[in-house]
């Protein structure tokens, strides 16, 4: 399963809950797959997708907040996690999907295939899946919404040779539609 | 800098709708800081650009923010304010604590105080030092900064050894 089929997956559950996504070709694969008001392409500041949020996530109580992170993404700000569990939001998703390379840079290696992210996820008390094929992806996400606490999904997932296209909007329009997309009440 | 000038700034900000201060902590700001926590207004974070993501994230939901640091931390967050605060225009008030100011500071301060307003310059990040006279009108600019679109910064010299 490669990033962009685990994504499709995870979109099929996703209507218009704010969806922050991390810098590179994760960003890029959301644009491509589901391009809508209330999501955030992160296309700079890597590692700290899950740092905005968590900000959405603390001021939106009653909204599902979904990140699309990557294993470079993470490890590159694992702190984030630390102040993630200290809080524990019940209102955030937090995918990762690993594939065990920072991709958009050219496939070099992370440390991800020996460093289990999920058990930081644990110690941050996340409610943690590690999904590896689409079938219990599935089976997940149906699980999830069960769920009163931060949640972090592991996907396992392997390099692609495909490349989506570049996030092609202003940063700024990115801002103000996403904050438009919300109604304030909620 | 005296404890009632903190005070006054922090009870400033909280009368015009700055709602979150985030950042992590430096003995130049402690009263202000402690004043914060006190108050339940106040996330700790591991280093400062995260505090400039949760920061950000707060902003996108309407919510009005401050990032505190020291300016060794401030060193630690030029990706972060290119790459996301100036670049998607996330209006952010940065408090700074200015360690180096005084020549005779702890080694490790001396030269990031030294390059510290070339870098404001460089970075396009607009800023007021804070004093005793002048805090009232410089924070209200930096309300006024905010409430156009634009971030800055408000820095607080050490002028004090421990």
């Amino acid at each position: 399963m490669i990033r962009k089929d685990a994504m499709k997956i995870v979109l099929e559950q996703i209507d218009s809950e704010p969806i922050i996504s991390a810098n590179g070709f994760m960003s890029r694969d959301l644009f491509e797959l589901k391009e809508k008001n209330s999501n955030f392409y992160m296309i700079g500041s890597m590692g700290l997708a899950s740092s905005i949020g968590l900000g959405v996530a603390l001021k939106n109580p009653r909204k599902k907040i979904f990140i699309f992170d990557g294993d470079g993404n993470i490890f590159m700000n694992l702190g984030s996690l630390v102040t993630i569990g200290y809080l524990r939001p019940k209102n955030m998703i937090h995918i990762i999907f690993d594939n065990n390379s920072h991709e958009s840079t050219g496939g070099q290696p992370t440390a991800s295939n020996k460093i289990n992210i999920s058990k930081f996820g644990h110690i941050c008390n996340y409610k943690i899946f590690v999904v590896e094929n689409k079938i219990s992806l599935k089976n997940c996400l149906k699980k999830i919404k069960k769920i009163n606490q931060s949640i972090m999904i592991v996907i396992k997932i392997s390099k692609s040779k495909e490349k989506s296209k570049r996030v092609s909007l202003e940063p700024e329009f990115i801002k103000k539609r996403f904050m438009k997309s919300f109604n304030r009440k909620n | 800098m005296t404890n009632s000038f903190q005070t006054k700034i922090f009870n400033f900000f909280q009368k015009n709708d700055i709602t979150n201060f985030i950042g992590v902590p430096d003995s130049t700001l402690k009263e202000f800081i402690s004043l914060g926590l006190k108050n339940k207004k106040v996330i700790v974070t591991t280093r400062e650009e995260e505090a400039i993501g949760i920061a950000t994230g707060m902003c996108l939901s309407g919510s009005k923010s401050l990032v505190f640091m020291q300016n060794a931390g401030f060193a630690n967050s030029l990706s972060t304010i290119t790459s996301l605060v100036k670049l998607y225009k996330i209006p952010i008030i940065f408090l700074i604590g200015w360690r180096g100011y005084l020549k005779d500071d702890a080694p490790e301060h001396i030269m990031i105080g030294k390059i510290q307003p070339d870098l404001l310059k460089i970075i396009e990040l607009p800023s007021k030092i804070l004093t005793s006279n002048n805090w009232k009108s410089n924070c209200e600019w930096a309300i006024k900064k905010i409430q156009n679109n634009s971030s800055c910064a408000l820095i607080v010299k050490r002028e004090f050894h421990d």
